[in-house]
């Protein structure tokens, strides 16, 4: 039964993986690049969210919502002035200017809110739910429930729409989309816009689990994400789920099986055994062309 | 219909388009054709925005284009089928379609089923990723694909390339039909003879330049070209 449990806490933090793994896969597949800074966008819709609800006064949940607009915001902006004149620069540039942006953001974060941790407010409460012997909290329910619900919905927008279609075209081949008359540009923006609202939901959750939140909140679970997305194989949407998912019951067994100090190195030492037997990622493939 | 009027193109330093000027006029088919590396890829990517010119225009439908996003020309009327077909191999046959008629305005279940009673082969691979077809069937996808566009001008490189012959006269006969319900064609191939065939007019590159012009028939009968493209 203590197996169980862990294994749904595990689940839930896994889902949260998943979703900034989304962000990360998608911004890879479709702009072609990592976008180092998406971590940070976490804390800044905790923060957010903090201010919303703490300072502002608004129902919980409103605050939520409007943390999720003003990462959405963030994350476009960062994307026309930090990474958009460097469309056609070297990869390793656009690298390095993820990076900058990652600790502008974490400094900004410190001047206005200072290095202490904030207490992030419990938005959601739900009596924690008994079967049998079984204990399940009631968060880890509604985490699982929200996080899955909107993968749910991302996987049809990407697979029905014409939006989403578009894309794939794009993550397969800039120029042919754009002979389609899919503009690149545009298809960018709304892929980090999609990405930083992601990242939010994912902060407001990861807020809720981890009760505190710092300027460098965002790093952790950002590179676990990252993890997580190169485990499924990179530029995959369900890789980028699976991996996460994956991650955090890989991590949450090991920290109550084996070591909460090695946890982490468990994580990471599974990611490298599984891209020595399978580099592309779970679900990452190859397609050769026909010439 | 399209002008390309003294068009300069780079590489970094290297010089590959020099003072190209050429015409194509509605509802005749044009040829380029040349050698591997003459330019011909390279002045189709600058007409359709994928590349810019340094000095010069290019217009098209009376409107210059030359600093027009390459997206915005489909909705124009232009429609370009890349060197390498370049159709999306992760995506289905109908998805491929859909793609093309991203811009389109018109009935796309009826344009799709029009292209299926042209490429029935395409019709029974409608729901399997494209990267499965053969060679020719993923060109037959990459011509359907820039039809479902309905252009006024379609640009076509190398659709020929890597096929059989019997493909390729398909190809050609393809172009043809669309030629007669109404599609101007600039077509670029290193299969002169065929080229030729078809174009009511030729220009020959060299290097980076137009050499030689006229008509399809005064170049095939030109004894440089059968020196030069035919063999013999």
């Amino acid at each position: 039964m203590n197996f169980l449990s862990n294994l749904i806490s595990g689940l839930s933090l896994g889902s949260i993986y998943a979703l900034i793994a989304l962000g990360y896969t998608m911004v890879y597949g479709i702009a072609k690049m990592l976008n180092f800074a998406h971590g940070d966008i976490i804390m800044v819709g905790a923060f957010a969210a903090i201010v919303f609800i703490n300072n502002l006064g608004l129902p919980m949940i409103l605050g939520v919502l409007l943390s999720v607009v003003v990462c959405v915001a963030v994350g476009v902006l960062v994307e026309k002035i930090a990474y958009k004149p460097l469309r056609n620069a070297p990869p390793l540039s656009v690298l390095i200017t993820a990076i900058g942006v990652s600790y502008f953001l974490q400094s900004l974060a410190q001047l206005i809110f200072g290095t202490n941790q904030k207490a992030f407010p419990k938005f959601i409460q739900v009596a924690p739910v008994h079967i049998g012997e079984l204990t399940i909290k009631g968060e880890s329910i509604v985490t699982l429930a929200v996080t899955v619900t909107i993968m749910v919905v991302l996987t049809l927008f990407i697979n029905k729409t014409r939006m989403g279609k578009a894309m794939r075209a794009v993550s397969e081949d800039r120029q042919a989309a754009e002979l389609m008359g899919i503009s690149v540009n545009r298809t960018i923006t709304i892929t980090f816009a999609i990405g930083s609202a992601l990242a939010s939901v994912a902060g407001s959750f990861y807020g809720l689990t981890y009760s505190f939140i710092g300027p460098y909140t965002g790093s952790m679970p950002g590179i676990k994400a990252f993890v997580a997305a190169v485990f499924g194989g990179i530029g995959s949407i369900p890789g980028a789920m699976l991996g996460g998912i994956l991650l955090g019951i890989i991590e949450n067994l090991a920290k109550a099986y084996i070591s909460t100090e090695l946890s982490d190195a468990i994580v990471f030492g599974v990611l490298i055994l599984v891209l020595l037997v399978k580099p592309t990622g779970l679900l990452g493939k190859k397609i050769n062309e026909k010439v | 219909m399209l002008k390309v009027d003294n068009i300069n193109v780079y590489y970094g330093k290297i010089h590959a388009i020099k003072d190209v000027s050429f015409e194509v006029k509605e509802g005749e088919i044009v040829s380029l054709i040349g050698a591997n590396g003459a330019g011909k890829s390279t002045t189709l990517k600058t007409i359709s925005g994928l590349l810019r010119s340094k000095t010069g225009s290019v217009t098209f439908c009376g409107e210059d284009i030359s600093k027009t996003d390459s997206y915005k020309l489909v909705s124009k009327g232009m429609a370009h089928v890349p060197e390498g077909r370049r159709i999306f191999l992760q995506m289905t046959v109908q998805e491929n379609l859909e793609m093309g008629a991203y811009t389109s305005k018109s009935d796309i279940e009826k344009d799709l089923e029009d292209i299926y009673r042209r490429f029935p082969r395409l019709a029974e691979r409608k729901n399997q990723i494209a990267g499965t077809l053969s060679g020719g069937e993923q060109q037959m996808l990459a011509m359907g694909r820039a039809m479902m566009s309905h252009p006024k001008l379609l640009i076509l490189d190398e659709p020929s390339m890597g096929l059989a012959p019997i493909l390729v006269q398909r190809i050609f006969d393809l172009i043809k039909e669309l030629h007669e319900s109404g599609t101007t064609i600039l077509l670029v191939e290193q299969n002169a003879e065929m080229a030729l065939s078809i174009a009511d007019r030729a220009y020959v590159l060299e290097s980076g330049r137009v050499v030689l012009s006229g008509t399809g028939e005064e170049l095939a009968a030109s004894d440089e070209i059968k020196k030069a493209y035919l063999g013999g």
